[in-house]
């Protein structure tokens, strides 16, 4: 009975303060960026000097961030492990890594480590700078989201008969990964924002296009609004994107 | 039920010792469990009953003494101690199910992937078993969806899917509210009668008059008793079981 008279006093679906105001602020700024830019000659030539570098960042992200997977898997594996080769190799890079700025690490990377290596490509220096840094990230994230999942799961798992490795893969993880979805959503909006810091190793990303195009035209004024607006479009779709993943995942174990 | 005929010696456990950094759970004990024996352990809490079963899989590593099952060495170096894993059952006092997976799921993984056992077998045996211990229905359901009782069933159920040769059971109706706790006993008694091998912590005195063949009461780490479901009851030997009886018995 209550519920019927309360919904018939309801006239939106939704309340005055369960509206994601912020959200449909942000629409109106987008939109009245994205208008300006259709109709200003100015904007639209900025506009399409700096979609090459859209690309470009949106590239890097989604490599660096594969390989930082990888070695954050790799090193929280290690970091949770009784070996102690395992477990000194993966507190070493994790303990390195976050003690040097993202910045110096892309130079470091960049300039020291790669040309002797015979690293020529600019974007895959770019990539391996990104990808070390933020796996060491993602290695405490990962260690986090394997010891929060209780100590009789993998009692349980071994007392089958299976090995550490097979519990592991079939029990703990599976687990694990639903618990970190939301950190490590939050890393790759993240890392996308600190991909611009590539540009100091010269590779043409939004904001090393960015500081071209004002060098070029002396627009700087919209050059940096078009850039700052680009980034947040990307990041705001990138982290709706994450949500709806987490709400996909989350919903089944119900 | 009681004259039933025991087999030779399965589990052979000498001078076991457990520390846990400067405190020693278990002291020295000794004991046999022969095939198709029940063997109850009972005791207070911190006796060290908990340990010494976690020591027969192996989930605790001994610091002295000697275990064999089944002719294997558990102690040697070179035992391959998943192998033995999996000719052992143990059944957890939290259950211990797999939470992202279901019932049916929970039953065959291992088959799966310890056994090698196709799909299709192993969903096979997984049905013949959740229908032995009586929640065939709930095969989809996941372990959050299901009541204490019917979880701790499942995963009676998931570790007999291995065909273990022995079962262990961890205190596996002390999590469990007083009405679910019949339904785990059931299952496990039907076991005993099958002449299934178990060693069993647990205080379920039911339990202990209907299926145990000897009973192990322990203390600071040590074996104070051993005896019979009838003299227990009727003449235990020493004060301090005695002692613990009058305050578990009301």
């Amino acid at each position: 009975m209550l519920s019927e008279t309360e919904s018939k006093g309801k006239l939106l679906p939704i309340s005055f303060e369960n509206t994601p105001w912020w959200a449909l602020i942000l629409v109106v700024l987008i939109l009245a960026a994205a208008t300006a830019a259709f109709f200003s000659p100015i904007y639209q030539d900025t506009v399409e000097f700096l979609l090459a570098g859209v690309k470009i960042t949106i590239f890097l992200t989604v490599v660096a961030y594969a390989l930082a997977l990888v070695l954050g898997l790799l090193a929280g594996l290690g970091r949770v492990s009784k070996n102690p080769i395992l477990y000194t190799l993966g507190t070493l890079y994790v303990e390195i890594i976050r003690g040097i700025p993202l910045l110096v690490l892309l130079l470091y990377i960049g300039y020291v480590i790669a040309p002797p290596m015979h690293i020529r490509n600019l974007m895959t220096r770019g990539i391996l700078g990104l990808g070390i840094g933020y796996g060491a990230y993602l290695a405490e994230v990962f260690r986090a989201g394997i010891e929060s999942i209780g100590k009789g799961q993998m009692e349980a798992a071994r007392s089958l008969g299976m090995s550490y490795s097979q519990a592991m893969r079939y029990v703990i993880l599976p687990q694990a990964f639903r618990t970190i979805l939301p950190p490590l959503g939050n890393n790759l909006v993240a890392m996308l924002k600190d991909t611009s810091l590539v540009s100091v190793l010269s590779i043409r990303d939004l904001t090393y296009l960015g500081r071209l195009n004002v060098a070029r035209t002396f627009r700087t004024f919209a050059t940096w609004n078009m850039v700052a607006l680009m980034y947040l479009v990307m990041t705001i779709g990138l982290s709706l994107l994450v949500r709806w993943v987490e709400k996909k995942t989350s919903f089944e174990r119900r | 039920m009681k004259d039933k005929i025991l087999g030779p010696e399965i589990i052979k456990v000498e001078h076991l010792v457990k520390k846990f950094g400067h405190v020693v759970a278990v002291n020295d004990v000794s004991f046999n469990v022969r095939q198709g024996e029940v063997l109850v352990i009972i005791g207070p809490s911190g006796s060290g009953k908990s340990t010494t079963l976690r020591c027969l899989n192996y989930l605790e590593r001994p610091d002295g003494g000697r275990i064999v099952i089944d002719n294997i060495e558990l102690t040697h170096e070179q035992t391959d101690i998943n192998a033995v894993r999996a000719e052992v059952g143990m059944v957890f006092q939290q259950f211990n199910l797999f939470p992202h997976l279901t019932a049916l799921e929970n039953v065959t993984l291992a088959q799966r992937i310890v056994r090698k056992r196709s799909k299709e077998e192993a969903e096979k045996i997984a049905m013949e078993l959740l229908e032995k211990v009586g929640i065939p229905d709930k095969a989809d359901s996941y372990p959050a969806q299901l009541s204490g009782g019917q979880q701790q069933r499942v995963a009676i159920a998931r570790a007999l899917a291995m065909q273990p040769k022995i079962m262990l059971f961890d205190e596996p109706t002390s999590a469990l509210d007083p009405e679910m706790i019949k339904e785990v006993l059931d299952v496990m008694l039907e076991l005993a009668e099958e002449g299934m091998t178990m060693v069993v912590v647990s205080h379920e005195m039911g339990f202990v008059k209907a299926a145990a063949d000897r009973i192990l009461f322990m203390d600071a780490g040590k074996i104070v008793e051993e005896t019979t479901p009838t003299e227990l009851f009727t003449a235990p030997k020493e004060e301090r079981t005695r002692e613990f009886l009058s305050k578990i018995l009301h």
